[in-house]
C-alpha cells in the first residue's frame, strides 16, 4: 500500500489523480492518509528551502506502516538536498532507496508548463519507484527518467517503462512475501 | 600494534577485517572476518564477506582474493575523475554489437571503477542513438547500481543523491557546471553533432517509425545507424515489436487512460505483431528449407513405382 501525506494543501482533485495514477502505475493499494508539517529541523542552512533528506529522515508522523507499504509526503514547499560531486541541482524530491518514505514537491510544476495534477504525478511515481530500488530511466516516456530533462514537459503519461515495471512488479512481489 | 600483527592478511596486504571492497558484479561489501571451512574433504580458508545492500554473505577462498578483483572502495580523488569521465559527452557510442558486448562484459567482470563508468557511458550513449536490447538494458542498469552505491558509499551521501548527481553529468540540467566550465544542457533526441549520412549503416525502418511515432520530439538529427547483423536485429525484433505493440495499445494523448498493469495483453499483442516483422519472417523461411528436404527422396520413390507392377504381377498369381 503507498500511503500519501500532504504536507501543504493540495486541491481534492489533484491528489485523487496522483492516488489513481500511482495504483495504475505500480498496481497496488494508494490512498490518502492524512495531512502533516515539515519539521522546522529540516529548513537548509540559508533557510531558503528544505532539506530533503532531513525533512524524511525526521519526519514524525503517526502512519502505521506495515511490510510493503510505503509512505510517500507532497509538499510545495522548495526542497533541496546535500551537494555531491557536481554541486548543488534541481531537486524536485527524495526517496530513501528501497526503504519506505519519499517525499516529492510540487514546486516549480507550473513554470515547466505542466498541469500541476499530470507534474505531480510524475513526480510522485518517479519517487515510489526509488523506493522499489528503480534507478533513473533513459526514456523520456518512463517516469523514472529524471525530472529535470525536457522529457518531463513532453511526456504528460505517467507510466513506467516495460523493464521498469517489469523489474518493479518483482520487487512488489519480493516484499508482499 | 599488537592486534595489527595478529590480524589475518588478506590479498596482498592491503586488506584488512572490517574493510568496506567492491566485489565485482555484487557492489559494496564489508569484510567480516577469516574463517576455515571444511568442504569436499578439505580445509579452506575463506574470507567472508557481508553485503551491505541486503546483508547476503559472501565467501571467496583466501588464495583468490586478487583474482577476482576484490579491491577496496575507490577515494575521493577517484570520484573526482569519475565525474569528469562521465560529464564529457560520449559522441561516438560502440555500434559493433559483438565487440560490445564482450568489451562489456570484460569491464564487468574485472569489477575496476572506470570499467563499470565506461560500460555506463558507452550504453547511455547508445540508448540516444536507438533502444537498448533487454541484455544490454539489464547490464546499463546493473552498471548503474553498482555505480551509485560505489559513489554513495565513497562520499558518503545517501544512494539518492548519488544517482541525482550521476544524472547531472549525463543528462545536465540548464545551468550545469563541471570545474567552471558549462555543460550543454540534456536534450531529447541524439547529442549533436551526429553522425554523417554516409556512416548510416542501415536502421530498420521499423525502429525509426517506433521511434518516430513514440517520441515526437525527437525530430533532431539523423541517428547513427547499427552494424549489418542479423544477429543483433534478431535479438532486437522482438523489442522492438512488443514497445511498437505497447504504443498502439496506449492513447497518444490521453493521460487519463495511462496503461495500467491490466492492461498487459501487450506481450500477446506483441506476439501477433510478429509475423509482421519483416527481420522475424526470414528465419521462419529459412527453418522451412530444410523441411523440403526429403524431395532427394524422389529416387526411392522409383520401387514405389513399381509397386503397381508388383501388385499386378501377384495379382496375375492370383
Amino acid at each position: 500500500m503507498i500511503r500519501i501525506v500532504t504536507l501543504s494543501e493540495f486541491p481534492p482533485d489533484v491528489i485523487d489523480f496522483v492516488t489513481r495514477r500511482l495504483h495504475a502505475a505500480y498496481g497496488m493499494g494508494c490512498e490518502f492518509e492524512g495531512e502533516g508539517e515539515i519539521p522546522n529541523a529540516a529548513m537548509d542552512d540559508e533557510q531558503s528551502a528544505y532539506d530533503a533528506v532531513k525533512a524524511v529522515d525526521e519526519m514524525d508522523d503517526d502512519v502505521a506502516l506495515y511490510a510493503d507499504d510505503k509512505i510517500l509526503y507532497l509538499t510545495a514547499e522548495p526542497l533541496t538536498a546535500p551537494a555531491g560531486p557536481m554541486g548543488r541541482g534541481p531537486v524536485d524530491g527524495y526517496a530513501q532507496y528501497g526503504g519506505g518514505k519519499a517525499i516529492a514537491t510540487a514546486h516549480g510544476i507550473s513554470d515547466r508548463g505542466v498541469p500541476l495534477e499530470i507534474g505531480l504525478a510524475k513526480r510522485a511515481a518517479h519517487y515510489v519507484g526509488h523506493l522499489w530500488d528503480l534507478h533513473h530511466c533513459f526514456d523520456p516516456r518512463c517516469a523514472m527518467h529524471p525530472g529535470w530533462s525536457p522529457g518531463f514537459a513532453a511526456y504528460p503519461e505517467v507510466a513506467l517503462c516495460l523493464f521498469d515495471r517489469e523489474k518493479s512488479e518483482r520487487k512488489i512481489k519480493l516484499g508482499s512475501t | 600494534m599488537a592486534t595489527k600483527s595478529q590480524e589475518p592478511v588478506i590479498g596482498d596486504g592491503s586488506l584488512h577485517i572490517g574493510d568496506r571492497v567492491v566485489y565485482p558484479n555484487q557492489g559494496i561489501c564489508r569484510i567480516t572476518g577469516v574463517e576455515t571451512k571444511h568442504i569436499a574433504g578439505q580445509n579452506w580458508e575463506v574470507v567472508t564477506l557481508s553485503r551491505e545492500e541486503d546483508g547476503a554473505t559472501v565467501m571467496v577462498p583466501k588464495a583468490k582474493v586478487m583474482g577476482i578483483g576484490l579491491r577496496k572502495v575507490a577515494d575521493v580523488a577517484a570520484i573526482d575523475r569519475v565525474f569528469d569521465e562521465l560529464s564529457t559527452p560520449n559522441l561516438d557510442p560502440q555500434l559493433d554489437w559483438k565487440v560490445r558486448h564482450r568489451e562489456n562484459a570484460d569491464r564487468m567482470t574485472g569489477g575496476g571503477l572506470f570499467g563499470t563508468v565506461e560500460v555506463l557511458k558507452g550504453l547511455h550513449a547508445l540508448s540516444r542513438v536507438r533502444p537498448l536490447p533487454q541484455k544490454e538494458r539489464e547490464l546499463y542498469d546493473n552498471a548503474r547500481h553498482l555505480l551509485v552505491g560505489e559513489i554513495a558509499a565513497a562520499m558518503n551521501i545517501p544512494l539518492h543523491v548519488a544517482e541525482d548527481n550521476l544524472d547531472y553529468a549525463l543528462w545536465p540540467p540548464e545551468g550545469m557546471t563541471r570545474k567552471g566550465k558549462a555543460l550543454p544542457p540534456a536534450t531529447l533526441g541524439p547529442p549533436s553533432p551526429a553522425r554523417s549520412a554516409a556512416d548510416d549503416l542501415g536502421f530498420d525502418d521499423e525502429e525509426l517509425g517506433a521511434e518516430e511515432t513514440t517520441a515526437t520530439a525527437t525530430t533532431a538529427a539523423p541517428a547513427a545507424a547499427e552494424s549489418n547483423d542479423d544477429e543483433e536485429k534478431k535479438e532486437e525484433a522482438a523489442p522492438t515489436a512488443k514497445k511498437a505493440a505497447a504504443e498502439k495499445t496506449k492513447p497518444a494523448h490521453k493521460p487519463e487512460h495511462a496503461p495500467t498493469r491490466r492492461e498487459k495483453p501487450a506481450p500477446a499483442a506483441a506476439k501477433k505483431a510478429k509475423p509482421a516483422h519483416a527481420p522475424a519472417k526470414k528465419p521462419a523461411a529459412a527453418k522451412k528449407a530444410p523441411a523440403r528436404k526429403p524431395a532427394p527422396k524422389a529416387p526411392a520413390r522409383k520401387p514405389s513405382a513399381k509397386r503397381p507392377v508388383a501388385k499386378a504381377k501377384a495379382k496375375a498369381k492370383r
